[in-house]
């Protein structure tokens, strides 16, 4: 049948060089454009995702700044504070040394009175029993003895 | 009542009277017959259906979706398998038999038409050529060692010398398998439908006797039954066979074209 073989080889061109070529190519295409939608999807993930780390990195980073300047704050103050402190003790220390040096001569000085005093008070006893004043020198060495 | 003649429907007539041509000394009858026209039709309606149907559009609609399934029916699940990375240049070959063949089938199948591939000698010119095509191929591709397609590999010299003519006569009954495959199931199968539906109305006409005869319009029933089972099996036999047909060409195809790395 010529009529079969002729139908068939224009049938066969008709496919090789329209049919075949424009389906096929048309799926090329669509499956080209799939997989470059998804690459380009792909590398958007990719860079939200640097963004996503470059901003918590920032966030760590700054977190970081701002402990380290409370803890230097912190320092900064406790160190004042010790200071001031020190200060404040050194000035009483000073004050209480002083009070003492103080106290310590007034002591000193009222037991100075005291040998006065008792040397007065011998005499006078000393007269009013015997009736006779005893030197001063004789009391005062009495006294210095008794001491 | 018209005589039941199952073969009628096979029956080739000129449609338009052409003198035949000669070449050389071959007398060549190039009338239109009804079995070119429904050809024509049918390549005319694949023509259609691919020109409208292949837009290239990136979203397919519903014809250009039926196209591409049709492509990677045929690519995905012929060529591709069956020959390999090196199927893709047979793709129109195979795609250009199984859409002939298959629209050829169902076209027969509607009332009134005629069945193209019920013809041996269309099955055959299809068959022949194909087989040629493999030959041609085999030997622009290996040149002399399309010979070693009838040498199994991997055999002793001896059993070889008995399985060269075994292998030579299966490689050379390919054309008549192939062309009496089709042309038997097309032929088989509307056969045996118009059989069933002769019973329809014989059985029917019977049954009109009354009394016992009455009976009839059972066995009528049954085998209207029967033609509508038959008829979706038809249908199904119709793509398989274009299918089966393509397949083969792609078995056949491949044992040429992958002959150097095993097969």
């Amino acid at each position: 049948m010529v009529w079969m073989l002729a139908i068939f080889l224009v049938m066969f061109i008709l496919f090789a060089k329209v049919f075949v070529p424009k389906v096929g190519g048309t799926m090329a295409d669509r499956e080209d454009r799939i997989s470059g939608d998804i690459g380009a999807a792909r590398q958007l993930k990719e860079e939200a995702d640097a963004q996503a780390r470059a901003a918590a990195a920032d966030t760590a980073q700054a977190r970081a700044a701002a402990q380290k300047l409370a803890l230097d704050a912190k320092a900064k103050a406790h160190a004042e504070a010790a200071q001031r402190e020190a200060l404040e003790e050194a000035k009483l220390a000073e004050t209480l040394a002083k009070a003492e040096t103080q106290i310590l001569a007034t002591r000193d000085q009222a037991m100075t009175h005291v040998r006065d005093i008792a040397a007065d008070t011998a005499a006078t006893i000393i007269e009013k029993l015997t009736g006779a004043a005893a030197s001063g020198d004789e009391i005062s060495a009495a006294v210095a003895a008794q001491a | 009542m018209a005589a039941i003649e199952p073969m009628n429907q096979f029956m080739i007539h000129k449609i338009v009277d052409l003198p035949p041509v000669h070449v050389g000394g071959l007398a060549l009858d190039l009338s239109i017959t009804n079995s070119v026209l429904y050809m024509l039709i049918a390549s005319g309606l694949i023509t259609i259906f691919f020109l409208t149907a292949a837009r290239g559009a990136i979203v397919p609609g519903r014809m250009q979706a039926m196209a591409e399934t049709l492509y990677d029916l045929v690519d995905k699940g012929l060529t591709g398998p069956m020959i390999g990375d090196r199927g893709r240049p047979f793709l129109p070959f195979v795609f250009t038999l199984f859409s002939l063949i298959a629209v050829m089938n169902i076209i027969g199948l509607f009332p009134m038409t005629f069945t193209v591939t019920s013809q041996l000698a269309v099955t055959a010119v299809l068959a022949v050529m194909t087989f040629l095509t493999v030959v041609v191929i085999g030997f622009l591709r290996n040149g002399l060692g399309f010979f070693k397609l009838f040498v199994p590999g991997g055999v002793h010299w001896s059993m070889a010398l008995f399985l060269a003519p075994i292998e030579f006569i299966s490689f050379m009954v390919r054309p008549v398998t192939l062309a009496m495959r089709l042309f038997g199931n097309m032929i088989g199968g509307h056969v045996v439908m118009y059989m069933f539906a002769s019973f329809v109305i014989g059985l029917g006409a019977f049954a009109l006797h009354g009394g016992l005869a009455s009976l009839g319009f059972v066995g009528s029933a049954l085998s209207l039954g029967m033609v509508v089972a038959l008829m979706a099996l038809e249908f199904i036999v119709a793509f398989l066979q274009a299918f089966v047909f393509a397949a083969l060409t792609c078995t056949y195809l491949s044992d040429v074209v992958n002959l150097d790395h095993g097969h």
